[in-house]
């Protein structure tokens, strides 16, 4: 094994290989899986498909031990705000799961203004605090209105309202 | 902030306030009714409804809205057919036997019984299809290359499990044959395969005959009588073989839908059934049309079921 | 010209009109990530009872040819596909907007689908029936062979790192085969859940990947979205009629590979796109720029899916097989419409085809003024609109139009949560296109196998199968041309340097 000389910082990537070490996870649980299968045509493609994903993993995180690279990975830009990633995300997952219960209407505009907040890097000014609420209501109630009545989509009226 | 939420909850409300109105059966329909397909657009159920479309606004004065809930070969659709509002103004269409083969196969969020079908309206029989120029000329001929060539004879077919792969496998049964079947998705891609050699025949519908006049040939329909636009082409019983089946397609509606308004959808498609326009396109479609109403439904699938069932565990598709 | 004569009719008010429109409403549609062109077409269909066939035919097919060239815009300023086919254009169409070409990339995006769309049509109006027989002779082998092609472009999307994108590819592999597989009736990878029976939908599997982590990193940070170096004035045709007229090989190649792979009945536009993308890159003396915002690139893909639109109607009109998903929507209604598909249509119908071909030809080219001017203000509009307006327009754009692909919420949670995936996936180096990738080719490379397998085993001629036939050669020919040109080339290249050093 190569041992680490005291000048150079070897920067592994771990990322890469952390991954790499859950996909063999996933690999190993999909083949789990295509022991309940009844028809041989059903497990042969996944099963090539995940031996092929462990070795191909495997293969990354030997290779990564004994020439290590640091990784190609997108690097956050400085002063990266990951309380408004998480917002944003969690945001979208709770308005989609309250929506068979609120309603696309109420849910979305909930979305949209609650995004809306978190994207917000400039200073409300008067001008703002008016325009943008009614930009927002409008931008929903269009695709509302483009989507329900114009291409017929059964968009969820929401079962508190029914 | 205060006044915006408020204004919105308004007009939130007045927009769904017409729909909250309930339909009693007297005036039902008096809007338009949402027909949701459990598959992807341009297929055959997709077709059946185009042509039901027409006659409903022609006969009822409401337009029957057609969208689309594809997956699972219909599975995603039927799984959520009962969550859905049931005052007669969203209706599903059924085909069996997949409404009666998926539930077997695995947990696929409903069973059979789940389904309120209220009407199925035709069927696609099942048909024995080569190319124009095949060296098949007969059923007998197919038996004979089948018994001299065993497993060799390649057919192609739509899906497994399904009306196409259930017939091979009673076919092959009472020929006393072995012949491969090679399952494709969908109708489509079986008549490519069937029309660029890739298989020898296809275990398809009498609609294809229609659809690829000129290119194919049907040697046998699964039919009680012979099919009025094909009158050459025998049926499998005059052949000697009891196979009197194909595709079933119905309509169903949520479970919590009340008994009048099933009863008068029911005879609703009845009379669309019944227009002899309607009748005509089918037929020259390829289609055949059947009337089991509300009433007779329960006791169709059970029927239906039975034969499916057994041809299903001989196929290896179920337990 | 054949049915010259029909020309005059496609040139009437009405039809005039309705390319227009058609050719409108498809990209503003099209641009919409989630909506698609079959959504389009199959909303339109009620419409169409009233006309006679050939406008009925010429207004979907106005519809369609928007649609796909509408895609581009969001592949090029929101890094999203608007619609499958434009998968292939954010490869380089993003990169290109990022630096502050995203005009230039809108401009060459039209120029390349309009000749791509002219190309298309041209083979439908000449070589229609024999172009056909092309469609027949591809077998289960063929595509399981086109789909391994289209996975060697692996290697280059990988960024570097060809085991990740190996490994993703895999992953995007195994996601093509969770639920009700097709070829077996098998449930597969669902672990008891209901959500998962319909299979991950491929367009929200795109939107989350792509679109996703793109906004997750919006919110982070105050900067502008795209770089503008420039006022944005005019189109910047001259510039982008320059560069176009430079690589015309490279347009007028993509454009025939899209038009042959959409004769291929469930190919489709992205397929078109991937593969013209990968000859580009092989041919192009850029190469290794590929990826980062070359033209070429942008150009290849837009003129390989437009070209799938008149592609994809040969065997459509000429065997009644639909040649890509929208097809089979135009060929139902032309079914109720008591038109019936096949050679004769050339001959004694040839009122209703030739004059929708004019049509179509008329369509494309209208699409130039329509694209620039829509194009133009697509451009503005992302890059002047504040980001606390942008974001949350995007987004619910994505989670409306996730929903209505199959009218389903749990679409819109898979897609939601596929994107958190590939944003964790990018920071550990795995870009999200191999991913894609799998999952687009995997269900064609499995059905073809299985398939392949069955018919060979059947008739014991498995090696021959696989092995033996034209066409199968030809495209195993390509795959491996494409996995060992670079190698040898580099090795060639290297070997004149060092001849030259001494």
């Amino acid at each position: 094994m190569q041992t680490d000389t005291p000048e150079e910082v070897v920067r592994r990537d771990v990322g890469g290989m952390v991954t790499a070490a859950v996909f063999i996870l996933i690999a190993v649980i999909a083949l789990w899986d295509t022991t309940t299968m009844v028809d041989a045509d059903s497990y042969v493609f996944p099963r090539a498909v995940a031996i092929a994903m462990i070795v191909f993993c495997l293969l990354l995180i030997a290779w990564d031990l004994m020439r290590p690279t640091s990784g190609n990975g997108d690097v956050s830009a400085p002063g990266a705000s990951t309380v408004r990633r998480v917002s944003l995300v969690v945001t979208m997952l709770v308005s989609t799961a309250l929506m068979p219960v609120l309603g696309f209407l109420v849910s979305g505009f909930a979305a949209f203004v609650s995004i809306m907040l978190i994207a917000m890097y400039d200073p409300w000014t008067r001008f703002r605090t008016l325009v943008y609420p009614l930009v927002c209501a409008a931008f929903v109630v269009g695709f509302y209105f483009l989507f329900a009545e114009l291409l017929l989509v059964p968009l969820p009226i929401g079962s508190l309202f029914e | 902030m205060k006044l915006m939420r408020l204004a919105v909850l308004a007009s939130v409300l007045a927009v769904s306030a017409p729909v909250a109105i309930a339909a009693g059966p007297d005036n039902y329909p008096d809007k338009s009714v949402n027909y949701i397909i459990p598959f992807g657009p341009g297929g055959e159920s997709d077709i059946t409804a185009r042509h039901q479309q027409a006659f409903f606004k022609k006969l009822f004065g409401e337009d029957l809205v057609i969208s689309y809930k594809p997956g699972g070969g219909g599975a995603v659709g039927w799984s959520q057919l009962n969550g859905m509002k049931g005052d007669g103004y969203t209706i599903m269409g059924i085909n069996l036997p997949h409404i009666v083969i998926k539930p077997r196969q695995k947990n696929v969020g409903f069973a059979t019984n789940d389904i309120t079908g209220v009407f199925m309206f035709h069927y696609t029989p099942d048909a024995l299809v080569v190319t124009m120029d095949s060296p098949f000329k007969t059923v007998q001929d197919v038996i004979d290359y089948a018994k001299a060539n065993p497993g060799k004879l390649t057919t192609s077919g739509s899906g497994k499990g399904t009306a196409n792969h259930l017939a091979q496998v009673r076919f092959d049964k009472m020929a006393g044959v072995k012949t491969t079947y090679v399952a494709f998705k969908g109708t489509g891609k079986a008549v490519t395969a069937l029309l660029g050699e890739q298989v020898k025949a296809e275990w398809g519908y009498t609609s294809i005959g229609a659809k690829h006049e000129g290119k194919v040939r049907l040697l046998a329909v699964a039919m009680e009588k012979r099919h009025p636009k094909f009158p050459d082409v025998p049926t499998f019983k005059e052949l000697g073989f009891d196979i009197v089946s194909g595709a079933y397609r119905g309509i169903a509606v949520p479970k919590s839908t009340p008994e009048p308004i099933r009863a008068k959808l029911s005879g609703m498609i009845a009379q669309i059934n019944a227009d002899p326009e309607f009748r005509k396109r089918m037929e020259n479609d390829g289609m055949a049309l059947l009337d089991v109403g509300y009433a007779d439904y329960q006791a169709f699938v059970d029927e239906k079921a039975e034969v499916y069932l057994e041809a299903a565990r001989e196929a290896g598709v179920i337990k | 010209m054949p049915g010259i004569e029909y020309l005059l009719e496609a040139l009437t008010p009405f039809n005039i009109m309705l390319a227009l429109c058609g050719v409108i409403a498809g990209t503003v549609i099209g641009s919409l990530p989630g909506l698609t062109a079959t959504m389009a077409v199959a909303v339109l269909v009620p419409i169409t009872f009233s006309m006679p066939p050939a406008s009925a035919l010429i207004l979907m097919g106005a519809i369609y040819t928007g649609a796909i060239y509408g895609g581009a815009y969001a592949a090029i300023l929101l890094n999203t596909p608007g619609t499958p086919s434009a998968i292939a254009t954010t490869f380089d169409g993003f990169p290109m907007a990022k630096r502050g070409d995203g005009d230039l990339a809108v401009t060459l995006a039209c120029l390349a689908s309009v000749t791509g769309g002219l190309v298309g049509a041209a083979f439908l109006l000449g070589l229609a029936p024999p172009l056909a027989k092309v469609a027949l002779a591809f077998g289960p082998v063929e595509y399981f062979w086109l789909a391994v092609f289209g996975l060697t472009l692996i290697s280059a999307l990988s960024e570097g790192n060809l085991l990740k994108g190996l490994i993703g590819a895999c992953f995007g592999l195994l996601l093509s085969s969770i639920g009700i597989a097709e070829i077996s009736a098998d449930v597969r990878f669902t672990f008891g859940s209901q959500v998962l029976l319909g299979g991950i939908e491929t367009v929200s599997a795109l939107i989350g990947l792509y679109c996703v982590p793109v906004l997750i990193d919006l919110v982070a940070t105050p900067d502008k979205h795209l770089k503008v170096t420039h006022q944005p004035k005019g189109f910047r045709l001259m510039e982008a009629l320059a560069i176009s007229w430079k690589h015309k090989f490279n347009l007028i190649r993509s454009s025939v590979i899209g038009t042959l792979v959409g004769i291929l009945p469930g190919a489709g536009g992205s397929i078109a796109g991937l593969v013209a993308y990968s000859e580009a890159r092989r041919v192009s003396k850029r190469t290794e720029h590929f990826g980062t915002g070359e033209p070429e690139g942008v150009q290849a893909t837009e003129s390989a899916n437009n070209a799938t639109v008149g592609g994809g109607f040969i065997p459509t009109l000429v065997l009644g097989i639909p040649g890509t998903p929208p097809d089979a929507v135009i060929l139902g209604a032309l079914l109720i419409q008591g038109v019936r598909t096949g050679p004769n249509l050339f001959t004694q119908e040839g009122s209703i085809v030739y004059t929708f071909i004019y049509g179509l030809f008329l369509a494309t080219i209208l699409m130039l003024p329509v694209g620039l001017v829509i194009g133009r203000y697509a451009y503005k509009i992302i890059i002047t609109v504040p980001k606390a307006m942008l974001v949350p327009t995007v987004a619910f754009m994505t989670m409306i139009g996730t929903f209505s692909i199959r009218n389903s919420v749990s679409d819109v949670i898979i897609m939601i949560t596929l994107g958190v995936i590939g944003w964790v996936l990018n920071r550990a180096g795995y870009s999200p296109s191999p991913i894609v990738l799998g999952l687009i080719l995997g269900r064609i490379a499995e059905q073809g196998f299985v398939q392949a397998w069955t018919i060979g085993a059947a008739t014991e001629e498995l090696g021959l199968m696989f092995f033996g036939r034209p066409i199968s050669l030809a495209i195993i020919a390509f795959i491996c041309l494409s996995l060992f040109y670079p190698l040898v080339r580099a090795r060639w290249i290297g070997r004149r340097r060092k001849v030259r050093a001494d």
